[in-house]
This record gives C-alpha cells, sequence and structure tokens, in this order.
C-alpha cells in the first residue's frame, strides 16, 4: 500500500506539461506504482483538455488554408513521417538483448526496473558506476541537468543508515526497492516523498533487504554530523547545480 | 445551451475520426483540421508568442498522429478533446527540448503516455463525459485570478514558481489559487 504521494501541485504541474523533466522521471516512475496518482493525473488532463479546447477560438482561419492544402497532402501520401511517433512501443529492450546475449542472471534480475527509468539505467542497477559514500551507502549519477538539477539512485545496505543530513534545496525521493524509515514514518516501495531545504532528516534501512531509492534534488544534500560534514565538498563537486 | 451545441458537435468530430480510421477519408481529416489546427495553435502560441514555425510543426505531428493512429482511438478511454490534447502537449514538451529550452539529457518520450487505456469502459465514458461536463460549466464560474493562474500552468506551460515569478505573486497564493480552482472543478480525488 502506496502512502505518500506527490502533491496536487506537482501532478498538475506533470499533467499540464509543465514540470521539469528532471522531476517527472520521478513523478512518472510512481505513477507507474500508484493507481490513484493515475487516476488523478488523468483528471487533471482534463482540465488542460477544456482549457485547451476553448470554444471561443474560430474554427476556420483563412490563413491556415494554405498549411491545410499543403499539410493534407503529403500526410494522406504519407510523405512525411511523424518525428516523435516513439510513443506507445515498449521502452528500449536493452534488458532483454543482455539477458538473451547470455549474461549470466545476477541477483538483481529480481528487480524490476521502471520502465520510465530504463533510458536512464539500461541494463541493470549493478552495471551503474557507483560512488561509496561510505561502506553501507552508494550513489549512481543518472543525469545532471543544465538548471542544476540532479537525477540520481542511492543503494543502502539493509539496516543501515544515512548520516544526519539536511536539504538545501528541493529533493523528491522515490523507493524503488526496499524500505526505510526517518523521524517522520516509514517509506516502502513505491512511495513518494518531498522534502525541502528546511528540512533535516536521517534515514534508516529496514533490516530484511537492501534499500534503492531515486532521488531528484535541486542542489545537493549536507551532512551535519562532525566527520560526515567532510562528505560535503564531495557531495558538492558531483552536484550539477555547483560544478 | 451550451451544452446542446456541445452534443452536437462532438459525434461530428467523432464520426470524422471513424471515417478517418476506416475509410481513410481525407474531408473528414479536413473537417478535423478545421476544428483542432487553430486550437493546437493558439495552444503552442501562448506558451511561445510569435513562433509560428514551432506552432505549424505541432499542428503537423498532431495531424499526422490523427491521419496513422485514429484506429487506436479509444472513445471510451478519453474524450477525443482529452486525446488531442495529450498529444499536443507530449509534442510541445518533445519540441521545447529538442529546441533548447529544457536542456537536457532526458527524453520524455517514456514519461507522459499519450492515452491510457486502462479500464476502457463504458461507464468510465460516461463518467468522463460527467466530469468535462462539470468542468466546462465551473471554468465559466471561476474568478478570473484563479483562471488567470489555470491559464498560465496549463496552456502557457508554466510552473508554479515561474507563474509567480511572472505575475509578481507569492507561491503560496498561487498553490492556494491553483488548489481553490481544482476543488471547484471538483478534479481532486484525495486529501
Amino acid at each position: 500500500m502506496i502512502r505518500y504521494h506527490p502533491s496536487i501541485e506537482l501532478l498538475t504541474e506533470y499533467s499540464s506539461g509543465s514540470l521539469s523533466l528532471a522531476k517527472a522521471v520521478a513523478v512518472s516512475a510512481h505513477l507507474e506504482h500508484c493507481k490513484e496518482c493515475r487516476t488523478q493525473a488523468h483528471k487533471l488532463e482534463l482540465v488542460g483538455a477544456e482549457l485547451f479546447s476553448d470554444p471561443a477560438i474560430p474554427t476556420s482561419d483563412q490563413q491556415l488554408n494554405q498549411l491545410k492544402t499543403n499539410l493534407l497532402s503529403k500526410i494522406t501520401n504519407g510523405e512525411i513521417e511523424s518525428s516523435f511517433d516513439k510513443y506507445g512501443q515498449a521502452a528500449p529492450s536493452v534488458r532483454m538483448s543482455k539477458l538473451q546475449s547470455g549474461r549470466p542472471l545476477s541477483s538483481e534480475s529480481k528487480y524490476q526496473i521502471p520502465k520510465s527509468l530504463r533510458q536512464l539505467i539500461p541494463s541493470f542497477y549493478d552495471d551503474l558506476k557507483w560512488m561509496s559514500l561510505s561502506p553501507a551507502v552508494k550513489i549512481a549519477t543518472l543525469s545532471n541537468e543544465k538548471d542544476g538539477t540532479q537525477v540520481a539512485l542511492t543503494r543502502i545496505k539493509a539496516g543501515a543508515f544515512i548520516p544526519s543530513h539536511t536539504h538545501t534545496g528541493d529533493e523528491f525521493t522515490l523507493v524503488l526497492e526496499g524500505a526505510f524509515s526517518d523521524e517522520s514514518g516509514v517509506y516502502k516501495k513505491g512511495d513518494f516523498i518531498s522534502r525541502d531545504a528546511r528540512h533535516k532528516h536521517k534515514p534508516v534501512v529496514t533490516k530484511d533487504a537492501e534499500c534503492i531509492c531515486l532521488t531528484v534534488t535541486e542542489a545537493p544534500i549536507e551532512f551535519t554530523g562532525w566527520f560526515t560534514r567532510l562528505l560535503n565538498p564531495i557531495l558538492r563537486k558531483h552536484h550539477p547545480s555547483t560544478s | 445551451m451550451g451544452q446542446t451545441n456541445n452534443d452536437e458537435r462532438t459525434p461530428t468530430l467523432l464520426d470524422d475520426m471513424f471515417s478517418v480510421a476506416n475509410k481513410r477519408d481525407q474531408a473528414a481529416l479536413a473537417r478535423l483540421f478545421d476544428h483542432f489546427v487553430p486550437r493546437i495553435r493558439a495552444f503552442c502560441l501562448t506558451a511561445q508568442p510569435g513562433s509560428n514555425l514551432m506552432a505549424d510543426d505541432i499542428a503537423q505531428e498532431v495531424l499526422i498522429r490523427i491521419w496513422n493512429k485514429a484506429h487506436t482511438y479509444n472513445p471510451e478511454s478519453a474524450s477525443l478533446n482529452t486525446w488531442v490534447f495529450t498529444i499536443a502537449r507530449n509534442a510541445r514538451i518533445d519540441y521545447l527540448r529538442k529546441n533548447g529550452r529544457y536542456q537536457t539529457g532526458i527524453d520524455p518520450d517514456f514519461l507522459w503516455a499519450d492515452d491510457e487505456d486502462e479500464n476502457a469502459d463504458p461507464f468510465r465514458e460516461a463518467q468522463q463525459k460527467r466530469d468535462q461536463d462539470t468542468i466546462r460549466a465551473s471554468l465559466k464560474q471561476l474568478p478570473s485570478d484563479q483562471r488567470q493562474v489555470l491559464a498560465k500552468v496549463y496552456l502557457e506551460g508554466k510552473t508554479h514558481k515561474e507563474t509567480s515569478e511572472e505575475l509578481n505573486i507569492p507561491l503560496g497564493t498561487i498553490k492556494s489559487r491553483v488548489r481553490l480552482a481544482l476543488n471547484k472543478l471538483t478534479v481532486i480525488i484525495r486529501r
């Protein structure tokens, strides 16, 4: 049962198409897990559809006649192809081809990578370039956006914790595998957590399994402990908002 | 009554969709052009004023898609307006990414589904029609400040933050206006 969802503001921005692509990665990966939010997003699309279909717009416009004549004959003669007609097809099948090419099945193949992440994770979680923050915590960068947002995965061993830290900008976390908890609650697979710059917390992973989370951050997190502070320059160095 | 008009209009466009799908009817495609292309262009021009090139490009994409995919359109899953809106929205996201506004390595194609066929059924069709009638009627009643922010987000493609900066109104006020508006349109299903 998913208990934590994106806010109505985020879903509105997603449905209207105004959400940045980095944030849309997290929202759409959550939607794959959450039927309730898919229904909500669809309802929000109806608002866009109504505004879009404003009856005040005149249906025939002399200026458009040239475009009309030109376009319709080309389309019906099959002379132009859609340039974005990739929708609706299966996501890249890199994963399948790897399996078929005889690559030994690792323990990882038990994980299903969400469709919206497959363009960023072409094969297995294990094949990503992981950077160790501590023996129990690893981070893999998936995309550094020009606006300074970073899309990354955090992978934490069972029972381990991420040292106490604050967020210096907005952060979204989606639990992909396993579970963790902090002062505010327990978060399981599919849960979507929003944190802002004021928030300080110390997440602990449950003892039964490792935890893999997708994170979308506008700025690097900052560790607040005496020793862990030493990691902050490394995090800053790898975050696109500060480079 | 506005609704009578709409009832007369919708079946015609739907008929045209089926004629395109089943009979490859070019006159039907021309009527769909007349109805949708001015709306698609307005949708693009409000986001990028003066960008006629983008507007024509996106209109072209949507029309190609109507011609090639009319047979996949299922009225039990989404109204025609919604189907066309989501295609235009996705084409606009794609265009803006390719032309630098988003500056990103992320491909939006797998992040926004065109239309979900999930649970398509006649009951859902009737429910959606009721939802849309409610939304249409309530939009007319919205105070202008609420309608303005909805238009910024949906038509201009602005985030709440961008809307707040552009109108020089605090972000919290923008968020609450959007939320109030969505409440009046009865589209919020939880919380």
